[in-house]
């Protein structure tokens, strides 16, 4: 199945001609329609880090070198994550428009939008870089294992994906799926090592890092980043196969319920 | 171009089912273990096949709530059949009145992404881009988001992308009620120039003269079941029958 998808994907030329129409337009309704513009899109993981940073390195006085990159890297990871799952539960909702009147591949609504999701992450990389190597006074500066970013974002767009799959598709069923999303990811933004020293996290949850793909990419995300070190492979290929399983669910599920959204919702 | 088969439809089917009781939540759903919704069937579309060559205009009549619109929604893709197969050959686009925009969008906006939906590139969006905004009318709101516009505006910009980007199928439903007489008459023009040439139509109308002009096959619904398809004047005199 996903085969003939990404067979029709590439045989149909205008295809990546509009997921990118719909990522960009994707963006800029999220982004320019306020006054502030893209300078949100900059400013917010600013303002997380500064919360983090107070409550963490000032008030409990942990000792983690580097601690607002370490801080920067993990939540640009997570708003990642969370944008692309919780903000689109209601996607099939919203973007009716474009399945309703047509015989459009709803695969597109959830790439494009990720895209979308892609190109904001990419402006907070873009700052987390220069400010790791401008501003950080324990950046370790850049390294060749910097390359393998790539294929850690390829790990987390994957995951999101499948998971937005599962979500917005249920949402067709179950409307509250977005309170119980919303408790799961709160549970799951303080399983992750985004704040806490991987030493710490490790000795308390022996063996979670395997359990929760996020935590995972975003220990593996750090130590390309900031630790000079090649990714943890057991970890990486760990956490692409969460991805793949979560995908080919997704999928199921998008041929099963999501061809009833258009009756449905 | 004689023969290619635009749309195969096998044993199709559809039933909705309505509950009354809204049991569309988790808790709703938990604590209705043992106390099931009830249920309502409706079959809107009983058992039935059809074949449709690329290049025809369909007439689809039938009094209202016959199943003209779940056969048209079936038969593009847009809802899935309960049974049986459609088999689709190119692009579909529904079309009746507000047609498939975001209201969050620009009516610029909207043309890109419906001309992109439809399959044309952006370039070729680019060079379409004038003409549908003159022939829509709306030369002074083309950056203004369409939710401010009004309903003849909306239908019009509608219309307009459809008639000039083009869906390979298109199904029209009563699109001849859109705008004042101008816009009709010109919408009529077009229709009958060399638009409708090369394209599948199936026309939903309950305007009898549009269905004789241009469909030379028709299908006639009853209570979900297409009682006749074939020569448009024998579906017409079975609808009037119908109507008596």
């Amino acid at each position: 199945m996903v085969l003939k998808i990404l067979n029709d994907w590439f045989k149909g030329s205008n295809k990546f001609e509009r997921l990118w129409l719909l990522a960009k337009i994707e963006f800029k309704l999220r982004y320019y329609e306020n006054k502030l513009g893209l300078l949100w899109a900059l400013l917010k993981p600013l303002l997380d880090i500064i919360v983090y940073y107070i409550a963490f390195k000032v008030i409990l006085k942990n000792d983690i070198p580097a601690f607002a990159s370490f801080l920067f890297i993990g939540l640009i990871i997570w708003n990642f994550f969370l944008e692309s799952t919780t903000g689109t539960i209601q996607i099939l909702s919203v973007k009716k428009y474009l399945y309703e009147y047509s015989n459009m591949n709803k695969l597109e609504i959830y790439v494009s939008t990720l895209l979308s999701n892609s190109i904001g992450f990419f402006f907070n990389f873009v700052m987390f870089l220069l400010f790791y190597n401008i501003f950080e006074k324990a950046s370790t500066g850049l390294s060749f294992y910097n390359v393998w970013i790539i294929a850690v974002f390829v790990n987390l767009f994957v995951l999101s994906l499948g998971m937005s799959l599962i979500l917005s598709t249920l949402y067709i069923l179950a409307k509250d799926i977005n309170q119980i999303w919303t408790v799961f990811t709160s549970f799951l933004f303080f399983l992750s090592p985004i704040f806490y020293k991987l030493s710490t996290f490790k000795s308390a949850l022996p063996h979670f890092d395997y359990a929760n793909p996020i935590a995972g990419i975003i220990i593996n995300a750090r130590r390309i980043m900031m630790e000079q070190s090649p990714p943890d492979f057991r970890l990486l290929i760990f956490d692409y196969g969460y991805a793949i399983v979560l995908l080919t669910i997704g999928l199921i599920f998008l041929n099963k319920l999501g061809s009833r959204a258009a009756e449905k919702l | 171009m004689e023969n290619v088969i635009a749309i195969t439809a096998k044993d199709i089917s559809k039933t909705f089912h309505i509950s009354e009781d809204s049991h569309n939540t988790v808790k709703h759903r938990l604590f209705n273990l043992f106390n099931p919704p009830t249920r309502k069937d409706v079959q809107a579309l009983k058992l039935t096949s059809l074949e449709i060559q690329k290049g025809e205009c369909i007439g689809l009549i039938g009094r209202n709530g016959s199943g003209k619109t779940t056969l048209t929604k079936v038969l593009a893709g847009v809802y899935p059949t309960d049974t049986g197969y459609v088999k689709i050959n190119g692009s579909t686009m529904l079309m009746n009145l507000g047609v498939g925009m975001s209201h969050e969008l620009t009516a610029r906006e909207n043309i890109y992404v419906s001309g992109s939906v439809l399959g044309l590139k952006i370039k070729e969006v680019d060079q379409l881009f004038d003409e549908i905004v003159e022939f829509a009318e709306i030369q002074d709101f083309v950056d203004t988001k369409v939710k401010f516009f009004s309903s003849g505006m909306m239908a019009r910009l509608a219309f307009s992308i459809a008639v000039k980007a083009g869906a390979d199928i298109m199904f029209l439903d009563e699109i001849f009620s859109v705008g004042d007489m101008k816009f009709q008459e010109k919408a009529v023009k077009v229709f009958e120039g060399s638009w409708i040439q090369g394209r599948t139509v199936i026309l939903v109308s309950h305007g009898m003269g549009v269905i004789e002009k241009y469909c030379n096959r028709s299908v006639f619904m009853k209570n979900g079941q297409i009682e006749f398809f074939g020569d448009t004047g024998k579906a017409i005199e079975y609808y009037t029958m119908d109507n008596q």
